[in-house]
């Protein structure tokens, strides 16, 4: 069995009215992974986050993948929705991510993209030769009544979600990976809405990234699509960010600046991104930072961040400072 | 006097003898060596491209054609064959390498990094037990019972051979 933890500790200031700065705890994870066969592995993934009057442990991803061959994996459990590429790729080790803060079109208990998926999914090889592509396709409960939930211990009505994912990784080419995704589900929110509407939601993404570090480069985009299924009025909504960073040669390759651009636009009538408890808001925003590796397995980042959100809100500036590492 | 000159000349053999012994050992670190690819008998396998062995090194081809899954024995840090395979293979440093297994099992993509062995006598040994078992030894020190894969066409010692 091989176990591995992820840890950070943040410091945040920001001119945001009614904000405090000060230290938090980051999310203590830990990452579980077990062959129990030559072809059966199971794969866990426990967090624990502090809030105001105690620890929330959550079980954020527990799979049990059986493999066929290099063409076939099926697995069940609780994934990271497989329709955007940070979600996959860093999970929750701050540590593997360049920057301290995921991108807000999938932050943790983010609502603009499902975070997790509670199903079954396909995986594997297409056979494409130096082009290196790969497949992920899934079928699952989607979004709960809270739609920033998985549903775990059900769907929140018949209708299964899917999801599907393409993408290439060119042998020639160490370090680019361009894909696409799409995901479709049924959304009955709780609690429930004026009329008692469902939204079928289809989300449309696509990434390029090229992770050579010297430059590396990180884009994504997302449409979301609601359509109220009483009315059929349809919403879209869509967000990207692109990062750049750059591994520079000096002091044994220890430091990395970075910047990363971030859009999210709303329909301001868009019903389930509007609630009042989950609302979820426009956005433009900058990051610069700069990370230094102060071991293999150890990091300090420093980061500014220049927010503005609706039309109203007023401009944030936040300094933010993090030390993340693996054990 | 002939005290001092049987000292002398003593003293000047052992300083020419230490030179030599010198600069005979340091040729032999210096010394270019191929890395040859080695799998069970029992595996159908002949050759790779350096591109197949690339993604097979790296995790992201698990099984060969057969379906049979893929064990990698790789020899532990400071050897001469890691260093090889890292530098070739890898094209990554040694923390570059246990970083790029940390995020590949946090990706659920793997289980466990490369199984390490202390000796090219394991690698035999776990070539022998294991039939999809694939490991890198000194084209010096290749026994009968490994069979030795081309890659890129090429044997070791051939013109061209990728490994050394």
């Amino acid at each position: 069995m091989h176990l591995r933890g992820f840890a950070d500790v943040d410091f945040s200031s920001t001119d945001e009215h009614g904000t405090h700065s000060g230290f938090t705890l980051g999310q203590f994870v830990l990452h579980v992974a077990s062959p129990l066969s030559n072809r059966v592995a199971y794969f866990g993934e426990l967090s624990f986050t502090a809030q105001p009057t105690s620890y929330t442990a959550d079980v954020e991803r527990s799979i049990i993948r059986f493999d066929y061959n290099d063409y076939f994996k099926l697995s069940f459990g609780r994934y990271h929705t497989p329709i955007n590429y940070w979600n996959t790729e860093f999970h929750h080790g701050l540590w593997l991510q360049t920057t301290i803060s995921r991108p807000e079109m999938i932050r943790f208990g983010g609502r603009f993209q499902p975070v997790h998926f509670l199903g079954m999914l396909a995986e594997g090889h297409l056979p494409s030769g130096p082009l290196g592509m790969g497949y992920e396709i899934g079928l699952g409960n989607g979004r709960a009544g809270t739609i920033s939930r998985a549903g775990d211990t059900g769907d929140a009505n018949n209708n299964r979600a899917w999801v599907a994912r393409v993408f290439a990784r060119p042998t020639g080419l160490r370090g680019l990976q361009v894909g696409g995704a799409i995901y479709g589900d049924d959304i009955t929110p709780t609690p429930a809405l004026t009329g008692n509407p469902r939204f079928s939601e289809l989300i449309e993404s696509a990434h390029i990234v090229w992770t050579s570090e010297t430059p590396e480069l990180l884009s994504e985009f997302a449409n979301v699509h609601h359509r109220d299924t009483l009315t059929g009025t349809v919403y879209n909504s869509q967000a990207y960010y692109v990062q750049l960073a750059y591994r520079l040669p000096w002091q044994q390759r220890k430091w990395k600046p970075y910047y990363r651009f971030e859009y999210m636009h709303i329909p301001p009538t868009e019903p389930l991104f509007s609630l009042p408890d989950f609302q979820v808001k426009d956005l433009v925003q900058s990051t610069a930072g700069i990370r230094w590796d102060i071991s293999d397995f150890a990091a300090f980042k420093w980061e500014y961040r220049h927010t503005k959100r609706g039309p109203t809100d007023p401009i944030v500036n936040g300094a933010f400072v993090q030390t993340s590492f693996t054990f | 006097m002939r005290k001092a000159a049987s000292f002398w000349t003593s003293f000047v053999v052992a300083v020419a003898i230490g030179l030599v012994c010198y600069r005979l050992s340091a040729a032999d670190t210096t010394k270019v060596e191929d890395v040859a690819v080695v799998v069970s008998p029992k595996n159908a396998v002949q050759s790779l491209t350096l591109s197949e062995l690339t993604k097979i090194y790296r995790g992201e081809r698990q099984y060969w054609r057969t379906n049979l899954p893929v064990v990698i024995l790789f020899r532990t840090p400071g050897t001469y064959e890691r260093d090889v395979v890292l530098r070739t293979i890898f094209q990554m440093t040694e923390p570059q390498y246990k970083q790029y297994w940390m995020s590949k099992i946090m990706r659920a993509e793997a289980t466990s990094p490369p199984t390490e062995v202390f000796s090219t006598g394991m690698i035999k040994e776990g070539i022998a037990a294991i039939p999809g078992a694939i490991g890198c030894v000194r084209a010096s020190e290749v026994r009968p019972d490994m069979k030795v894969l081309r890659i890129d066409g090429h044997l070791p010692g051939e013109a061209g051979y990728p490994l050394h």
